[in-house]
């Protein structure tokens, strides 16, 4: 390729708080217009906004999290502009003293993927275009804000995909956000520009805003590469612009030559104090990190055995993997645990929605109860694949479907029973046998399936009947 | 009314590095005498209760000083589009380019 991108991600992320940033009302999702607003998050004059203190903190975990360090002494900053989808015209943001600077995240390729800064801001309000109208919500006006700026290390439509996943999982794991890009709980602006491969150097850059699907935004990057190469082959330049990807025609527009910071006219928020965080505080927080899910993902691999893709699979859900460790504390046993879950679980809860709130009608303890009549050999898999589903759908304890008569059929000295019985009902199977027909034995495995109706372990049913045969 | 001179109007345009021809200077004007009334509007408000607010004495606030997340009752809608008139609770503006 004669070109190479350079791209870099600016990730808008809402912080599961249960108050806006500067004022005390809900942050829920919903309800009817201007109904969760207040004189302070409709801007009135005379009022004054006060800091969250658990955004605060959520941004400080975020930053931790993806190895920032913070900045103990950070102030707030007006960003100037003139929309009405914020009453104030402007919104409150950071400029030089962001929460937090300075971490990445690492790509499976091993590449480290810089991330520059993570500030706090309010999110503006939601405007409504109908019937040649605005109309203006401002319930999601001042609800918290991280904004995550990369570096422009990213050279790949798939590694700013991978780069959005990570940095996904790693804020619902911390529990900062549900990061639902469909609801916009998190909201990615991509800035893509190309330069002549080797050069080294940055090109001018666009800007595209808002992409609220990771497939979408793959497409638009790669459209947009595209359409630069195609200016910079005719001798043509790139203007600095923002654009909008329209997902209906999978092509970019520009929506307005870019503004540089300066035409913001940012200046220090008068109205908030220099927040000071003290070290201990930023330690604690750094002490109540949960396990991340890479660090997890590589005990998985390392020490439980678990293969590559399970545990990649197990560890995008932070809830599951509470529960699978919760079910291995009661001993179950790994291996078997993980079959089930990636089998009869996940196919039980069907969709991401469901596999990430993991809200199951079965605790980890009967489900290791069952898992345990698999380890000691007492059940097959197929019948505590079947019990897991029946447990699964009517909430009932394990002891109502691995009943007696279940762990009977395929008892040591009832499976040799049965063997024997399967021997003496097929004399000419087991002469063919004998002779050399291998076949022939499934005769004597259609016998004992039925004798047990499907219960038996077939693997010993096997060295049960190679040695019967063998004497 | 109160309005602002041709003179204080130079030294804000001066201060915000801002230049104005002739007409935008007239209408630049009449927008702070507008301006200038609202504030003073403002001025004249009852204060509500300002007792409660705590004295920061300083130029900063540490960490645990900061508000907890604690939903308060929002204002009912009536209450906060009584300025305007709403239609279906929202508020109406100028239509903007989407
Ligand atoms: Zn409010």
């Amino acid at each position: 390729m004669k070109y190479e991108m350079n791209c870099g991600l600016e990730t808008h992320v809402e912080l599961a708080t249960e108050t806006k940033i500067f004022c005390s009302c809900t942050t829920r999702f919903g309800g009817a217009p201007n109904t969760h607003c207040c004189p302070i998050c409709t801007g009135q004059p005379g009022v004054l906004p006060f800091l969250n203190k658990k955004a605060t903190e959520f941004a400080v975990r975020a930053g931790l999290a993806v190895g920032c360090k913070v900045n103990t002494v950070t102030h707030m900053d007006r960003k100037n502009y003139c929309y009405p989808d914020l009453p104030k015209a402007y919104q409150i943001s950071q400029l030089d003293k962001p929460l937090s600077y300075g971490g990445f995240i690492e790509l499976d390729s091993g590449k480290k993927i810089g991330i520059t800064r993570i500030h706090i801001e309010e999110d503006a309000g939601k405007l409504v275009h109908e019937r040649g109208n605005t109309f203006v919500d401002y319930n999601r006006g001042g609800v918290p804000l991280i904004e995550i700026v990369s570096e422009p290390d990213i050279s790949s439509a798939a590694e700013a995909r991978e780069y959005a996943e990570k940095l996904q999982l790693i804020m619902r794991y911390i529990g900062v956000s549900d990061c639902k890009m469909q609801e916009g709980s998190m909201r990615c602006d991509v800035n893509v520009s190309l330069c002549p491969a080797g050069s080294g150097k940055l090109g001018v850059r666009t800007e595209i805003k808002n992409m609220n699907s990771l497939s979408f935004m793959e497409k638009a990057i790669e459209y947009e590469c595209e359409r630069q190469a195609e200016i910079l082959d005719e001798g043509g330049v790139i203007e600095q612009a923002t654009l909008r990807f329209d997902e209906h025609t999978g092509e970019t527009y520009v929506m307005r030559t870019k503004e540089d910071a300066q035409d913001y006219r940012y200046f220090p928020e008068p109205d908030i104090l220099t927040v000071i965080i003290p070290e201990e505080t930023v330690e604690r927080i750094k002490s109540e990190l949960p396990e991340l899910p890479f660090d997890k993902m590589r005990r998985y691999t390392d020490e439980l055995g678990i293969n590559a893709k399970n545990a990649r699979l197990m560890c995008r859900y932070k809830n599951l993997c509470l529960w699978f460790e919760s079910a291995l504390s009661y001993g179950a046993s790994v291996k078997h645990s993980v079959n089930l879950i990636t089998g009869v679980i996940f196919s039980f809860l069907s969709t991401e929605e469901n596999k990430e709130k993991f809200d199951l009608n079965l605790t980890a303890a009967e489900f290791a109860k069952l898992v345990k009549y698999l380890d000691e050999g007492k059940i097959t898999v197929s019948v505590a694949q079947s019990a897991l589903l029946q447990m699964l759908q009517s909430g009932k304890c394990v002891n109502e479907f691995i009943t007696e008569d279940v762990l009977l059929g395929t008892s040591d000295g009832e499976l040799e029973k049965i063997c024997q019985d399967a021997i003496a009902a097929n004399p000419q199977a087991v002469a063919d046998y004998v002779g050399g027909k291998e076949k022939a034995i499934f005769a004597l495995y259609g016998f004992i399936k039925r004798a047990t109706q499907g219960k038996a372990d077939m693997n010993k049913v096997n060295n049960i009947l190679s040695e019967l045969l063998n004497k | 009314m109160m309005g602002i001179s041709e003179k204080e109007f130079a030294m804000l345009a001066r201060l915000a590095r801002l230049e104005f021809d002739g007409e935008r200077k007239q209408e630049f004007m009449s927008e702070f005498e507008e301006i200038i009334n609202f504030a003073n509007a403002v001025n004249n408000a009852v204060a509500g209760d300002t007792e409660s607010i705590k004295d920061t004495g300083g130029d900063n606030v540490m960490f645990e000083e900061l508000r907890e997340d604690t939903v308060k009752e929002s204002l009912p809608n009536e209450k906060i589009t009584s300025g305007v008139t709403p239609v279906n609770g929202y508020f109406t503006v100028k239509r903007v380019v989407k």
